[in-house]
């Protein structure tokens, strides 16, 4: 008893003297919501979510959730707030999850947000603020990714289109990703013998009215679909080529300075177009200027995958303590989940949160 | 001795089939106090005390350790949580009750044939209508962990309590999971099952809790 107050009593002086950073960078703080419609949550991340959330039916039967996640808050109240513009937020609370046992684990983070923001510097501001409580903190380790640029990597190998969807698409679900591989090796997804039969049956179907609908999709809708699969390249597509490119990119590990070269020779050593990329790694470039020579970096690839919002930059900052990696803080940037929580377009987002259940006991 | 309690679905061709399995093994069933009772004994057995309950009340009973034995369906197990497969144990597969847990779409949607297809069907759903594909099913769970499995994320469940086959022709939902024996069910209702959409081989199978000890009805009904 006497030292959870004695903890508590530590993450308020600590927060406070973080909260002081964030508004001197000015972050405004923010009370976010203790509890969100857990309808919200399974339809931006899917019905899996629910199984990690404490969730319960009101009187009228509607589902709530304990926040889970700090982000998805903050970003829920940009759009209760109907705001338009810049927004810069800081926060101090708790993020709630059941582990798989069932049990409820609670994570008391300290973070920032910068939402819709068109300075080209928000990571640079967004992680340095990260950062800045953290910087005398002796070996302080940072792991930087960027899950944008595997899209990118997609789309300049030569595949089926519904091959590049499934890919980014399940790009953080590190173990069907891997499954997909697999597939994508065999190049096993279609059945010729049926792709037959529904050709005559396609005739049929043309008949109809192209707007009319049968299971919630247009007759039109199916049909385009059906004759783009049956014309996209089937057996000579190099799965075996593709899938090892893949894997080679997934482990590019360097240091940030060394990140740009590394990338842009990788795509000319396996005569990718680098036009896209040589735009997209812009961004490292900025962090390597400004935020590289003050902390040791690392950037890899294959980082950042575990969270499925992630849509760019991703950086996790840890230390070593008696050879165990101690998690201080993560972030990253996620320029599609507002439009997922119901705002009307993507804005560009990023943030970050610190971990003070681990920090206290440095 | 405090005598072995047993239960029997209450209804139905499993119902049926359960009376005759026990039957061929010279244990019929007898309802002393009328047919609408839904207790009942084994003629010439005294060690048993039966009750007659909903397939699905018969796991849960078992779980609980109102019962010691059942006869129930292999879906009805696994739809719940995993929990329940640690106290409420398969003794016996049986021979009747044959059904699959399965996949259906209706049958004009020609560019989905297989699990893969939905998954790509999903997405492209999601971003032409901004909300998931809805999948209607008496099991949640056992749909759940299926989709996931096979990379298609971009769902919702829809519970269902009957009539499951109608759901995608009234807008409430896109596709469905359903228990079926033959298909024919689906078929009348303009609905294909999905190429690799079996999701459980199912039968009715005995069950007994994890706590029950060695018998005389268990030795009757094992061979």
């Amino acid at each position: 008893m006497k030292q959870a107050l004695e903890n508590k009593r530590l993450k308020e002086d600590l927060s406070k003297k973080i909260l002081n950073n964030f508004k001197k960078n000015k972050f405004n703080f923010t009370d976010l919501d203790l509890l969100i419609d857990t309808s919200l949550l399974t339809e931006r991340s899917g019905e899996q979510f629910k199984k990690f959330t404490l969730t319960y039916k009101d009187l009228f039967g509607k589902e709530i959730s304990l926040r889970p996640d700090l982000t998805v808050s903050t970003a829920l109240k940009y759009i209760q707030e109907k705001k338009n513009k810049e927004e810069k937020y800081c926060y101090y609370g708790s993020a709630y999850r059941l582990d798989k046992g069932g049990d409820l684990k609670v994570f008391d983070q300290i973070g920032c947000e910068i939402i819709n923001s068109n300075n080209n510097k928000s990571e640079n501001i967004l992680i340095n603020s990260i950062l800045e409580p953290l910087k005398k903190i002796k070996k302080l380790q940072v792991v930087l990714g960027d899950v944008g640029l595997f899209k990118i990597l997609v789309e300049s190998l030569e595949l089926p289109a519904r091959w590049k969807l499934r890919l980014v698409k399940n790009f953080s679900r590190r173990e069907y990703f891997e499954d997909m591989l697999k597939r994508l090796e065999t190049n096993y997804d279609l059945d010729q013998q049926a792709i037959k039969l529904d050709t005559k049956r396609l005739k049929d179907l043309e008949k109809l009215d192209p707007n009319s609908i049968i299971g919630g999709r247009t007759v039109s809708e199916i049909v385009k679909r059906f004759n783009k699969k049956i014309k996209d390249p089937r057996d000579n597509y190099k799965g075996k080529k593709n899938v090892k490119i893949i894997k080679d990119f997934l482990n590019i590990n360097s240091s940030i300075q060394k990140a740009e070269s590394t990338i842009l020779s990788f795509f000319s050593k396996n005569k990718l177009s680098n036009l896209s990329i040589k735009n997209y790694l812009r961004k490292i470039h900025r962090i390597n200027k400004e935020i590289g020579k003050k902390y040791s970096i690392n950037f890899k690839t294959n980082f950042g995958r575990n969270t499925d919002y992630y849509t760019g930059v991703v950086f996790l900052v840890s230390v070593k303590k008696n050879s165990k990696i101690i998690e201080l803080a993560r972030g990253g940037e996620y320029n599609g989940l507002l439009r997922t929580l119901g705002y009307s377009k993507d804005v560009p987002a990023i943030g970050g949160a610190i971990n003070l259940n681990e920090l206290i006991n440095l | 001795m405090s005598k072995i309690k047993i239960g029997l679905p209450s209804k139905g061709r499993l119902k049926d089939e359960s009376l005759a399995f026990l039957k061929s093994k010279n244990l019929e069933v007898v309802n002393f106090f009328g047919e609408r009772n839904y207790f009942f004994n084994i003629k010439n057995n005294k060690e048993i005390d039966g009750i007659f309950l909903h397939a699905r009340e018969i796991i849960e009973r078992i779980n609980d350790g109102t019962l010691d034995i059942g006869i129930s369906g292999l879906d009805l197990l696994k739809e719940l949580p995993e929990v329940y497969s640690e106290n409420v144990k398969i003794f016996k597969k049986l021979n009747f009750g044959f059904a699959d847990l399965v996949v259906a779409i209706p049958k004009d949607w020609l560019d989905v044939q297989n699990m893969a297809d939905l998954e790509e069907v999903s997405f492209e759903f999601r971003e032409k209508y901004g909300r998931r594909m809805r999948v209607a099913t008496k099991y949640p769970n056992l749909t759940e962990s299926f989709f996931l499995s096979k990379g298609v994320s971009q769902f919702r469940v829809v519970p269902s309590l009957g009539a499951t086959e109608s759901y995608p022709f009234t807008g409430s939902s896109e596709l469905i999971t359903d228990i079926t024996s033959t298909g024919s069910t689906l078929q009348a209702n303009n609905l294909r099952i999905i190429n690799d959409g079996i999701i459980l081989k199912s039968s009715a199978c005995i069950f007994v809790s994890k706590k029950i000890k060695k018998n005389n009805f268990l030795n009757l009904i094992r061979r």
